[in-house]
């Protein structure tokens, strides 16, 4: 039982050690683990919108493995009497390929902001067309995906998953403190002695 | 029971929780959902097991599979000059049909692949065809650019439903449709395709046409003759 719980304790502080320091065990460093499979468009790019004053936030939540091109990124008015700014979003990450030249990508998330303004407020719903086009690292593309949202809706905007490892990180952590705790308990006996 | 024994068995009983949770957490998908695999997808046979039994087992674990067409359906599409073409100009050919456009970067590294493949196997019975599914001049302008030599076909919906009549509603690209001189689909190959892939796929095609194998001993032997590429050699 000994040897056992001591094992136990070297793998858990090993998965907690590897999880925070390299965001993936050692074992299975270097190998991906999902190479094998895509997911629908709709599940490697989420996407919402919502109002915040007089703005329009579009956020994209991003699977790990897959990114947005942002030249194919456009939010554009649905509704007749509504007008957008140009939507802005932050400085994404610069991708070069040998065969599409340099271009800026989104991974896990982004958000863009559009300026609105409506010339016929509450005559007909907010409505919006966001047009999006990604890829995954694996080696295939998505074809454009176009929506129309209604960012007044108020259906909270997708967030992004906790990353895979932080919650191993937790539990490896949690795991080594228990066993621990154990192994530094054995051979006492608890004192029901009341404190004074 | 003891104290110590009560200790033991509730460490064990967090440890399995644990283990469990961090087992989920290792296997399941980042976002819990899997589709269908990049490479190929099995084309059903009549000894292609029922998902949700038995031996489905990994039909089970890549969820929904394209429901791939045994023989490859009649489509026309126009090619470059803006001719309509029927696939079934090629029907005596073992076809290597290849679905692409030119905002897709995986899809522009294969082009240079598809074009040794059509010079090297070109003699053996063996016909790429290109399907652009994007806006026309744009295809023009880089088939001229890389010079592709092989045929191309172009469309935007009409070839999105030809994508759709071989399995995939929503389709993603490169993929990739191989099929022996009778016209069955032997497989189909989604993802950016490699030469040893190709070779290992066309060498089976050939044998395939050589009458030396039947079609399920085919689409056997190239289903697991990509799974025994080591990562390296997929290349």
């Amino acid at each position: 039982m000994k040897a056992l719980i001591r094992i136990v304790f070297v793998a858990a502080v090993a998965l907690g050690l590897s999880a925070t320091l390299n965001a993936r065990p050692w074992w299975l460093r270097g190998a991906d683990t999902n190479e094998n499979d895509f997911l629908p468009p709709d599940v490697a790019f989420q996407v919402g919108s919502r109002i915040d004053g007089n703005l329009i936030r579009v956020r994209w939540v991003i699977a790990d493995g897959y990114y947005l091109y942002r030249k194919r990124m456009e939010v554009i008015a649905e509704s007749p009497d509504l007008m957008l700014s140009k939507p802005s979003f932050p400085q994404g990450k610069m991708k070069t390929d040998p065969y599409l030249g340099t271009q800026e990508i989104f991974t896990q998330q982004v958000e863009g902001t559009v300026v609105f303004a409506r010339s016929d407020f509450g005559a007909h719903p907010l409505q919006i067309k966001v047009t999006y086009q990604g890829c995954a690292e694996a080696g295939l593309c998505y074809p454009p995906i176009t929506k129309v949202l209604l960012p007044g809706s108020g259906v909270p905007l997708p967030q992004a998953r906790p990353h895979l490892w932080e919650g191993a990180a937790i539990l490896g952590g949690a795991l080594a403190f228990l066993l621990a705790g154990l192994l530094l308990r054995k051979g006492r006996r608890l004192d029901d002695t009341p404190l004074s | 029971m003891n104290d110590r024994a009560l200790r033991v068995a509730g460490a064990s009983l967090v440890a399995a929780v644990a283990l469990w949770a961090g087992v989920r957490l290792f296997f399941v998908h980042p976002m819990g959902q899997s589709v269908a695999g990049i490479g190929p997808i099995p084309v059903p046979t009549d000894d292609t097991p029922i998902p949700g039994e038995g031996a489905g087992a990994e039909w089970e674990r890549v969820g929904p599979l394209p429901q791939v067409p045994e023989r490859l359906p009649p489509f026309t599409l126009a090619d470059r000059a803006g001719k309509p073409r029927s696939i079934a100009e090629w029907q005596d050919k073992s076809l290597i049909i290849n679905f692409w456009a030119t905002w897709c970067a995986p899809c522009r590294h294969e082009i240079p692949l598809l074009q040794s493949l059509a010079a090297e196997w070109g003699g053996r019975g063996m016909q790429v065809v290109g399907i652009a599914v994007d806006h026309r001049p744009e295809v023009l302008q880089y088939a001229d650019e890389l010079k592709i030599s092989y045929p191309l076909l172009i469309g935007e919906q009409d070839a999105m439903d030809v994508a759709g009549e071989l399995g995939f509603e929503s389709p993603v690209f490169p993929f990739t449709v191989f099929t022996d001189r009778r016209g069955e689909v032997v497989t189909l190959f989604v993802g950016e395709l490699h030469k040893a892939q190709a070779d290992l796929i066309l060498s089976v095609v050939q044998n395939l046409n050589e009458n030396q194998l039947q079609l399920p001993q085919a689409r056997r032997s190239i289903a697991d003759g990509l799974r025994g590429l080591a990562p390296q050699n997929r290349g």
